[in-house]
């Protein structure tokens, strides 16, 4: 399990983290989105020990993140990196050898991967001469090179097509299924809502939520109530709580509290209802409300 | 460890394919042979071929006098039927002059200055036998009358039998030390800027430590510059000694090769450490030269030093310069390649490179270790330095 506790970290007179803390569990996948320079990418060049903090912990399996125990993590940093003038293949196969592993293991290991990401035919090109697409797939396939027992990934998806995405979507469930914590940062939150059991949310340096999806939505309240009543006398709505939006025959509730039984009552006697229901907040909902 | 060795591995396999250490390799490897081949050049042959007409005599003296000697010039004798022959192969350029009736030499234009001393001798010698067996003295024992051991040269000064191959070893090594280290430092300079600022090294430090990956760059680029100059030590004694130079190389030639390999050893890792510290202060290729600059002034000092005590070895400014690391690992080299040095003055220097070399290890690997996680904007040394 890592477990981020109390990070603070400032640049200069720039405060970039105010206790961040959250924990990813061991086959867990978990989403870390917020905005643009929320502190994402300080936060994991911090776990990884890229960078340091001015104060705070991270742990893994209960003790502080040690340099052997973070060897065997994969990582992938915000800004890529790769050998120019290395081929694709060479490229993977040499940090795989960094991470520990034989040789014979590592061109394995480094052949699966290329033929699982639809790189094979390019693994004799330099790492220079691919597009930047495929360049973001070299480097998915440098962190995962060694099967990390943790991944944590800045922004791996974007730059990827459908198909990339898919591919490495894959990986990184078969990654969970074995047990490791996923962590990864993305702005792509209908990616986030299906892939992750957990999500965080951070804005300007601190966790404003963290927890399943199922949580964060109930924590956000049940959101939006939905009534389609057709035939209805105009003006059925008026008494009713909550701030309402009307569409033709849609009626949207939002800031409802109970279970909205007297709204029922109200829509079956206006007319004939065919459509009572809460609308589950999208991530990017929830996000934005809590964010605001 | 193993990660100190896949990173110079790395290094060994990746720059010793590029085209600019090939080239580097193929030129100074080229420079040096040319270089050991030219005395060769300005010595003028070191054969030649006489045509003889009905001179025996001279002939026998021609030969022994060649097999017997150990200088390099050897003389070939080609006998003609008659002297119109003999002046139509001088005219051919076929030989270089013809010997008739033991008394003249015919040539084209003069003879050349040491064939004539040689035809002289051989016919000084010749021709005194005849004289001598005319006066009816026994033949044998006028053989044994004529043969004079060769002056022995003693010098009551300095040894400057071998000055000149000296002084020209010693401005090769200083070439080829210049070109090395300049050239290795930079490529280690490149090295460190280019994992720095397409950030690889945020992968390469969560799996290895920073001492491991600059000792590892230090190490693969350094046996590279070293197979680099051992080619070009191989390539430059292989030309003398395939052109005959050798008969004049100064004795020691072991200790000189082995000096210039130790003195290269820590001109290199010092040069090459002090490159990495400073190009771990910049991010990108275009800001590498300048942060170079007190290092790219370090090296030209060295070697103007160095040039300086190929010609004056023994003033004063050379002895200093040539105690005083890092200017040492150029200088001392080259004196000790050029003339006989003090032994305690090699002890000396040695130990102060060495001193100077493992105090650039530890601060230049403390700079490295901390500016090269620092991206963007290029990091003070006062920053790194404490
Ligand atoms: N090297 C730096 N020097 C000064 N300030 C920095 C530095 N790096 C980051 N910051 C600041 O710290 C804050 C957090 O940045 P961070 O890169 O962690 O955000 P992020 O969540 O990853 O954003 P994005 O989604 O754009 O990648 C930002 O306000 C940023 O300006
Ligand atoms: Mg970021």
């Amino acid at each position: 399990m890592i477990e981020i506790d109390d990070l603070h970290k400032r640049y200069g007179d720039k405060t970039a983290l105010t206790g961040v803390s959250f924990a990813v569990k061991p086959g867990e996948m978990f989403g870390f989105v917020g905005a643009n320079g929320a502190g994402k990418t300080t936060t994991m060049r911090i776990l990884m020990g890229v960078l340091s903090a001015d104060s705070g912990q991270v742990r893994w399996n209960g003790a502080p993140l040690a340099f052997a125990d973070r060897r065997r993590f994969g990582y992938m940093p915000e800004e890529r990196g790769l050998y120019q003038k290395m081929k694709v293949a060479e490229q993977v196969e040499y940090f795989g050898r960094l991470n520990g592993l034989a040789p014979a293991a590592a061109r394995q290991a480094t052949a699966d991967l290329l033929e699982r990401l639809s790189l094979t035919e390019r693994a004799g090109d330099e790492v220079g001469a691919l597009s930047l697409g495929n360049q973001q797939r070299v480097q998915l396939a440098v962190a995962l090179v060694h099967e990390p027992q943790a991944l944590v990934l800045d922004e791996p998806f974007s730059g990827l097509d459908p198909i990339a995405v898919d591919a490495l979507a894959e990986v990184l469930v078969e990654r969970r299924r074995a047990g490791a914590p996923v962590l990864f940062s993305s702005h792509q939150l209908d990616l986030v809502e299906r892939l992750c059991d957990a999500v965080g949310i951070i804005s300007a340096g601190r966790m404003v939520a963290s927890g399943t999806v199922a949580e964060l939505r109930a924590k956000e309240g049940r959101g939006v109530l939905k009534v389609v009543v057709r035939e209805a006398a105009p003006g059925w709505t008026a008494g009713l709580p909550g701030d309402l939006t009307t569409d033709g025959d849609e009626v949207r509730f939002t800031g409802v509290d109970g279970d909205g039984q007297e709204i029922l009552r109200a829509a079956t006697a206006a007319g004939r209802v065919e459509h009572f229901g809460w609308e589950r907040p999208s991530l990017t909902e929830i996000f934005r409300e809590a964010v605001a | 460890m193993s990660g100190l060795w896949l990173v110079a591995r790395r290094e060994i396999v990746t720059r010793g394919r590029t085209k600019g250490f090939v080239i580097g390799l193929v030129v100074s490897a080229l420079l040096v042979g040319a270089f050991a081949f030219l005395p060769k050049v300005f010595d003028g042959p070191d054969s030649y071929t006489v045509g003889v007409v009905g001179s025996p005599a001279v002939q026998r003296e021609l030969v022994e006098a060649s097999a017997g000697s150990s200088r390099e010039t050897k003389v070939t004798t080609r006998p003609f039927a008659d002297e119109a022959a003999a002046r139509k192969a001088v005219l051919d350029g076929d030989v270089d002059a013809a010997v008739v009736d033991e008394h003249r030499v015919l040539a084209d234009g003069e003879v050349d200055r040491e064939l004539g001393a040689l035809l002289e001798g051989a016919h000084q010698t010749a021709q005194m036998q005849k004289q001598l067996t005319d006066a009816r003295l026994d033949p044998a024992t006028v053989a044994r009358a004529i043969q004079v051991a060769p002056l022995e040269q003693v010098s009551v000064g300095a040894d400057t039998r071998y000055a000149a191959a000296r002084t020209g070893i010693a401005t090769i090594v200083v070439i080829v030390l210049f070109f090395l280290i300049f050239q290795s430092a930079m490529f280690v300079a490149m090295g460190v800027v280019e994992e720095k600022g397409s950030r690889i090294v945020e992968i390469l430090l969560t799996s290895i430590r920073p001492w491991q990956l600059l000792g590892g760059k230090v190490l693969g680029l350094g046996v590279l510059a070293l197979v680099n100059l051992i080619v070009v030590m191989a390539v430059g004694l292989g030309t003398a000694a395939a052109t005959g130079f050798t008969v004049d190389l100064p004795p020691g030639m072991t200790g000189i090769v082995l000096g210039t390999l130790f003195w290269f050893l820590l001109g290199y890792a010092f040069f090459s450490v002090l490159a990495a510290a400073l190009s771990s202060l910049v991010s990108r290729q275009e800001e590498v030269s300048s942060v170079l600059t007190p290092l790219q002034m370090l090296i030209m000092v060295s070697y103007f030093a160095a040039f300086f005590t190929t010609m004056e070895p023994g003033t004063t400014l050379a002895r200093v310069m040539s105690l005083i690391p890092p200017f040492s690992s150029m200088v001392m080299p080259v004196r000790t390649a050029g003339g006989e040095v003090p032994l305690w003055e090699i002890g000396l220097a040695a130990a102060l490179m060495l001193a100077a070399t493992a105090g650039m290890l530890a601060v230049g690997a403390r700079i490295y270790e901390r500016a090269v996680l620092r991206t963007g904007a290029r990091v003070k040394l006062t920053e790194v330095v404490r």
